[in-house]
């Protein structure tokens, strides 16, 4: 006895016995102690492995909510100011390390920000006369400039790195390439370009008032040459101007296909140029700040993609308008879609970015970078500095601004994610383009001013949709079929019914996938009447045959065993299924007939009939399919659960009742079903945790378009098929990918909320059945 | 006494049967779906073996059914169809699927032909269905050969039989030949030249090189492109002996066409075969089907790859899951304090088995490929980068992928099969005087290793029939080489493999002809269920073993 309490307890090391033989051998102690020790260590790890999934994911998401962090103390200041003067313009090259000024008397003056030198351009193109307006067009690498004599030149620059040692030189190059003559001193100048032709925006000041004109230029480009911008055209739209209101300024678009002027009294002409002439008409005139008391625009600007304006008025209310064509109107026309905090004065400056819809503006000592399409502000701050300028660098990885005493500062920008944000993945927002503001999903465009749409709400719409109708099907089939099997089923069949379940809960999803969209999608394609048909058939067939076979006398009853139904159901349910098969084209060419337009006969096509009767689509691989087969899936599952939570209710329940007198059906509706019911609601909950997450039916069986509706007959895209489709092609730790990922956080918490429900209900069931 | 011979008492006991029926249905109707299914899968993946007799059939002169202007057709029946489309007046129009092959001369594989159509069938005993390396099958009447030494031999002389049998043995040898030369000896040349250019950047990262190394790892270059140069003009010689001769034969549509009779890989007279020599050639195919390589992008040949790469996975996956699901449920069940927190692990633990797949997958991608992959890469092969050797998908992160995603499987099996040891074994072997680790060892885990095996069968079967997540962690539709092969290091963990889940995806939705590609992916859905079936059944009968010899707790 006591032997055996000491060589159980291995921990005791005082082993006081005379006997050694009884002594446990220290291998046998230390190889316990180990295995010990290596099996919590090992099981606390592995079980910790698991629950760093989560985490996991989670930390790649959450720089999606961080905002913009710029580095002001990090910032670069050149050491020597810029020579004294009047500085009309700024620009950089792509790293921001080489940027330039447009002084008023023509000098382009570049400040190296690596070695703190100056260089003045050795370019001579006025003769005589000051600068009196730049504008700088950096997507195309053009400075376009004005003088006071009535001169506007183009003024090409570019930048060409060298790479030596690894390290990187960048080297400036300038060239005059047009210039052009105008009546009256030019006052501001705009410039767009389309392939190989420029729209030139000039006002200018003549002594019978302002002149608006417009000059296209062009150039033959052959293969050996880029050939040289030549004056085609100019138009004269002065007569446009109002008498009496000052203009403020005008704006060509990028693209050359539209200009705006604005008034000193707060209104904007926009025009709009159609075809590659000169043809342009006024589209729209409009007030932006009309509702306010100061009205003046202190700036419009473009953002990338010239689809959006961003206006602050002088008081610095700060809004965007953007063009959409609205529902009674055809035209594209400016419309209100956003409105920012107001800026705390009047801006000063203003640059979009290059990679995205954000911008950056402030007055001439605060800061601040917002984001258009989440109407964001990524930041903002106070400068130490007195700013005239300001600049986003082209990978939007810096910024950089000319202050007054003329020093250039660049400041570094970490703002890989300006798009992310909850309102961008759960809010409802008004894009470019678009007249109403909805949840949308498109995470590649075209083009690189593509606006991106990253609402999750279609996609978790789209995958509580499949589920709905996965569980439509699932839910009656395995829970049906589970009572039977567990309350009236012959036990002898059951042993290879349950097996043969299990082993249809382990079919490849890929397979089932396959098989919906290749062979069931075609075969229901032209048959939605016959599958109406079969299902209200076969149902009430059941019921019916059940209760005709329930009142035949017992000589008849005799020849079906009970517990062999099913069995025995199975020829009149395949009838049925035929006989519905071949209704279905007699039910279509009766109730759903649409008519020809052209013959003015009514033919009976549901595929048809749908669109017309709903105003919804009508698609092959649709939600009936899917729901179909994702419910295939989820059948297995569901049925083997309910079946063992039905069959544990104690048998005593059971015997009970039909000893009482209750016929087996009431037995199983009233006494064993109640007592199950936790069971089974965690069996339909396990189900749900399925069909959520189901990937390969949903990616093969539908169209993967990411609509809202509940329409049968239409597809979805599911969070795990959306993460599936385009993580393979996501770069990494790209808005894109991280988004993805939130995605699979959203999924994650969506099936550990149901099945952790499904659990504490088992959980509880099992008690349950203790008491009983 | 009166009152229990109430007539209340019978009539209870017909109520409700009409549910009964009611809910058979549903039960009936469950387990017909299972069968329509599985046959649909088991005909179709089956028939794509056999050899059926071709059919030529003419047509009447205005059929919509004519190929290239003639009115006869041949080819082999695939589906016999009644179509009921709304077309003229909706009348069921019977209709059958021709299967005519020599898709490059009639730029479709299929055809369907409305019965009324046709004016009569017949077997011709001559028409020949040959494989080929490019436009799938050939079906036609051979003609004659023409050698290479423009001599002739015509198909109704007796010789021709043999000789086309010879050439076409002759043709596959020589395609051994070439595909050796290829892929190993100019393959192995490729990786020696591989090595001396890595040797070489790395050289220029440390600037200082030995003259004479140099000049050796010159020479040794040369050396290899003359190597490389030599085979080549080799396999150039082959290739062109495998069109020098050929075979001439007319399609059922009138015209004849020529074949080279090295891209001839296997013919055959199907309406002259016995039943004997029929299930011979189906069981040829299916071997053929299993262990070759694929072709044609994936739709032809067979799928051996896919095969090797799915088990290789599997098993990688069963080596890393086992140990850590066991460590992970011992602990649980036998060393961790029972409570509150071991209660919240373990539903943490089951519910794991029921997050999505995709979203392992996620983590796999973000945590393996990206962050160890990408860690490995950086430590050990920097010198290959930007070319990423294990940060990007591969065998191994794909396993380690599916091996968490399985391991709750085994976890709950294991732990199952553990609470499942009777307590009385466990205390007569703690009373003899075993340790606590002795007892488990000896005594607890046999006990429980059919329960173990159970949850790996059940992991195996899960993670064979997954795609979602290899998706993003390594699968690809055509790998060039297996992940194990004769080359060392042998094991290549980083490669990329194939996969047949993957492979159904792939064959069904990204080949260009669905149509053409359906027979193989419904032989490989075959494949792959046959598989899962498998695996599951073993699990199921181990189970049902244990629970006999146990009968104790719910499972």
């Amino acid at each position: 006895m006591k032997q055996s309490t000491e060589t159980s307890s291995s921990d005791e090391t005082n082993l006081t016995l005379d006997e050694s033989r009884f002594d446990v051998s220290s291998k046998v102690i230390h190889t316990d102690r180990f295995m010990t020790w290596f099996i919590k260590l090992g099981g606390v790890l592995v079980v910790a492995a698991v629950v760093a999934i989560f985490v996991f994911i989670t930390s790649q998401v959450l720089p999606l909510f961080k905002g913009a962090s710029v580095d002001l103390p990090g910032a670069t200041t050149t050491e020597n100011a810029l020579p004294p003067g009047d500085y009309l313009g700024i620009a950089a090259d792509e790293w921001m390390e080489k940027p330039f000024a447009v002084r008023d008397d023509g000098k382009i003056i570049f400040a190296d920000l690596v070695n703190g030198e100056l260089t003045e351009s050795e370019l001579d193109y006025l003769e005589g006369g000051n600068l009196s307006t730049v504008s700088i067009e950096s997507g195309e690498g053009l400075i376009v400039a004005g003088t006071a004599a009535g001169k506007v030149h183009l003024v090409e620059y570019s930048y060409a790195p060298t790479f030596k040692d690894g390290v990187r030189t960048v080297n400036e190059n300038l060239e005059v390439v047009f210039t052009g003559e105008f009546e009256g001193s030019i006052r501001k100048v705009s410039c767009g370009q389309s392939g190989n032709s420029r729209l030139i925006a000039v006002l200018t000041e003549t002594e019978s008032g302002p002149k608006l004109f417009l000059d296209l230029v062009q150039r033959k480009k052959s293969l050996i040459s880029a050939g040289d911008w030549k004056e085609v055209g100019k138009l004269d739209l002065s007569e446009s101007l109002r008498k009496g209101i000052g203009v403020q300024d005008i704006m060509v678009t990028n693209r050359a296909d539209s200009v705006l002027v604005v008034f000193d009294n707060g209104e904007i002409d926009y025009y709009f140029r159609s075809g590659s002439g000169l043809d342009t008409e006024l589209r729209q005139t409009f007030r932006p700040f009309q509702d306010q008391d100061i009205q003046k625009i202190a700036r419009a600007d473009f953002l990338l993609g010239d689809v959006s304006l961003v206006l602050s008025s002088d008081a610095g209310v700060n809004r965007i308008f953007s063009l959409y064509r609205s529902e009674s109107d055809p035209i594209r026309k400016f419309h209100q879609t956003k409105e920012f905090p107001p800026l705390y004065d009047s801006p000063a400056y203003y640059s979009p970015s290059f990679r995205n819809k954000s911008f950056l503006t402030g007055t001439s000592n605060t800061a601040t970078l917002r984001y258009a399409t989440t109407q964001a502000i990524r930041w903002e701050s106070e400068l130490p500095w007195e700013v005239s300028h300001a600049l986003i660098s082209k990978k939007s990885d810096a910024l950089l601004f000319l202050t007054k005493d003329l020093r250039f500062v660049r400041i570094p920008v970490d703002d890989p994610h300006p798009e992310a944000g909850m309102k961008a993945f759960f809010g409802k927002i008004l894009y470019e383009g678009s007249p109403e503001s909805k949840y949308e999903w498109q995470s590649t465009g075209g083009s690189d001013d593509f606006e991106s749409k990253l609402s999750l709400i279609p996609l978790i719409f789209g995958t509580l949709k499949g589920t709905l109708y996965a569980m439509l099907f699932a839910v009656p089939v395995a829970l049906f079929g589970a009572i039977y099997t567990a309350e009236f089923l012959d036990p002898k069949n059951k042993a290879f019914i349950k097996p043969a379940m299990e082993i249809m809960a382990s079919l490849p999803s890929v397979v089932l996938g396959f098989l919906a969209a290749l062979w069931l999608a075609p075969v229901i394609e032209n048959r939605v009447p016959s599958v109406l048909c079969a299902i209200i058939l076969v149902p009430l067939g059941a019921l019916l045959f059940g209760t005709i076979w329930s009142r035949q006398p017992k000589s008849i009853k005799r020849h079906i065993k009970e517990g062999y139904e099913f069995l025995y159901f199975a020829p009149v349910m395949l009838l049925l299924l035929f006989i519905g098969w071949h209704l279905g084209p007699l039910v279509e060419s009766i109730l759903f007939t649409v008519k020809d337009s052209e013959t003015g006969t009514r033919t009976g096509d549901f595929s048809r009939w749908w669109p017309a009767i709903t105003g919804t689509a009508y698609e092959q691989r649709n939600s009936l399919v899917v729901g179909f087969m994702m419910g295939f899936a989820v059948i297995p599952i569901v049925f083997t659960i309910a079946e063992d939570s039905l069959s544990n209710v104690p048998d005593s329940l059971r015997t009970g009742s039909l000893a009482l007198g209750a016929s087996r059906w009431q037995c199983a509706w009233t006494i064993v079903l109640p007592t199950a019911s936790a069971g089974i609601l965690s069996a339909i909950m396990i189900g749900l945790g399925r069909a959520v997450g189901e990937t390969m039916i949903v990616v093969m069986a539908t169209g993967n378009t990411p609509i809202m509706e509940w329409n049968l007959f239409s597809g979805m895209r599911t969070l795990s098929a959306n993460i599936a489709v385009e993580l393979p092609e996501a770069p990494h730790h790209s808005t894109l990918y991280r988004t993805l990922f939130l995605g699979a956080v959203v999924l994650f918490l969506m099936t550990f909320l149901v099945n952790t429900v499904a659990e504490v209900l088992r959980q509880h069931l099992r008690e349950k059945y203790k008491t009983v | 006494m009166n009152a229990l011979s109430s007539p209340k008492v019978p009539k209870t006991k017909g109520r409700g049967e009409p549910m009964v029926w009611f809910t058979g249905m549903w039960l009936s109707f469950g387990l017909l779906m299972i069968l329509v299914l599985l046959t649909i899968i088991v005909k179709n993946g089956l028939s794509t073996f056999w050899p059926s007799p071709v059919l030529q059939i003419e047509l009447v002169e205005n059929s919509d059914a004519k190929l290239r202007g003639s009115t006869t057709l041949a080819g082999d029946v695939k589906k016999e169809q009644i179509r009921t489309t709304a077309g003229e007046s909706g009348e069921p129009v019977p209709e059958i699927q021709l299967f005519t092959g020599n898709r490059e001369a009639y730029n479709t594989g299929f055809r369907y032909v409305v019965e009324s159509d046709i004016t009569s069938r017949e077997y011709p005993k001559d028409i020949i269905r040959a494989e080929r390396l490019e436009y799938g099958d050939m079906i036609g009447y051979p003609v004659r050969i023409e050698f290479a030494d423009e001599t002739r031999l015509e198909s109704t002389s007796k010789e021709f039989p043999e000789a086309l049998r010879r050439m076409v043995k002759e043709a596959n040898e020589r395609r051994d030949k070439i595909e050796h030369i290829e892929k190993d000896l100019i393959g192995a040349i490729n990786r020696s030249m591989e090595k001396i250019k890595l040797n070489r950047r790395g050289w220029d990262k440390a600037e200082s090189i030995p003259e004479k190394d140099r000049l050796q790892m010159d020479a040794e270059q040369a050396g290899l492109q003359k190597e490389y140069e030599k085979l080549a003009s080799e396999a150039r010689e082959l290739r062109n002996l495998q069109n020098a001769n050929r075979l001439i034969y007319r399609i059922p549509t009138g015209d004849e066409r020529t074949v080279a009779t090295g891209s001839v890989v296997d013919y055959y007279y199907p309406n002259r075969l016995n039943i004997f020599q029929r299930v011979f050639r189906f069981f040829a195919r299916i071997i053929h089907f299993i262990f070759e390589d694929p072709r044609e992008a994936n739709t032809e040949g067979g799928i051996f790859p896919a095969i090797f790469g799915t088990f290789v996975m599997t098993i990688l996956m069963s080596v890393v899951v086992v140990p850590f699901g066991v460590l992970a449920a011992i602990y649980l069940r036998e060393y961790a304090k029972q409570g509150p927190v071991v209660r919240a692990v373990r539903i943490a633990v089951n519910n794991l088995a029921g997050v999505p797949s995709i979203v392992f997958g996620v983590f796999g991608l973000g945590f393996f490929v990206y962050f160890m992959g990408g860690s490995i890469d950086s430590l050990l092969f920097s010198e290959r980068l930007p070319t990423p050797t294990f940060g990007t998908g591969g065998v191994i992160w794909a396993s380690l992928t599916l091996a968490l995603m399985t391991v709750p499987v085994v976890i709950v099996s294991t732990e199952e099969a553990l609470v499942a040891v009777p307590r009385g074994v466990r205390e007569a072997s703690l009373a003899a005087g075993a340790s606590k680790w002795q007892t488990i060892q000896r005594i607890v885990l046999p006990a429980s290793l059919p329960g173990i095996i159970t949850g790996l069968i059940l992991a195996m079967a899960r993670g064979a029939g997954e795609v979602a997540p290899l998706m993003l962690v390594g699968v690809v539709k055509l790998a060039p080489t297996l992940p194990l092969d004769t080359i060392a290091p042998f094991v290549h963990l980083e490669r990329k493999f194939m996969h047949l889940g993957f492979h159904i995806y792939d064959l069904g939705f990204q080949s260009p002809d669905s149509e053409a590609a359906k027979p193989m992916v419904f032989a490989t859905t075959l494949l792959l269920i046959g598989l899962v079936i498998a695996l599951n059944a073993a699990a199921i009968i181990i189970r049902e073993r244990l629970r006999r010899k146990y009968k104790t707790g719910a499972f």
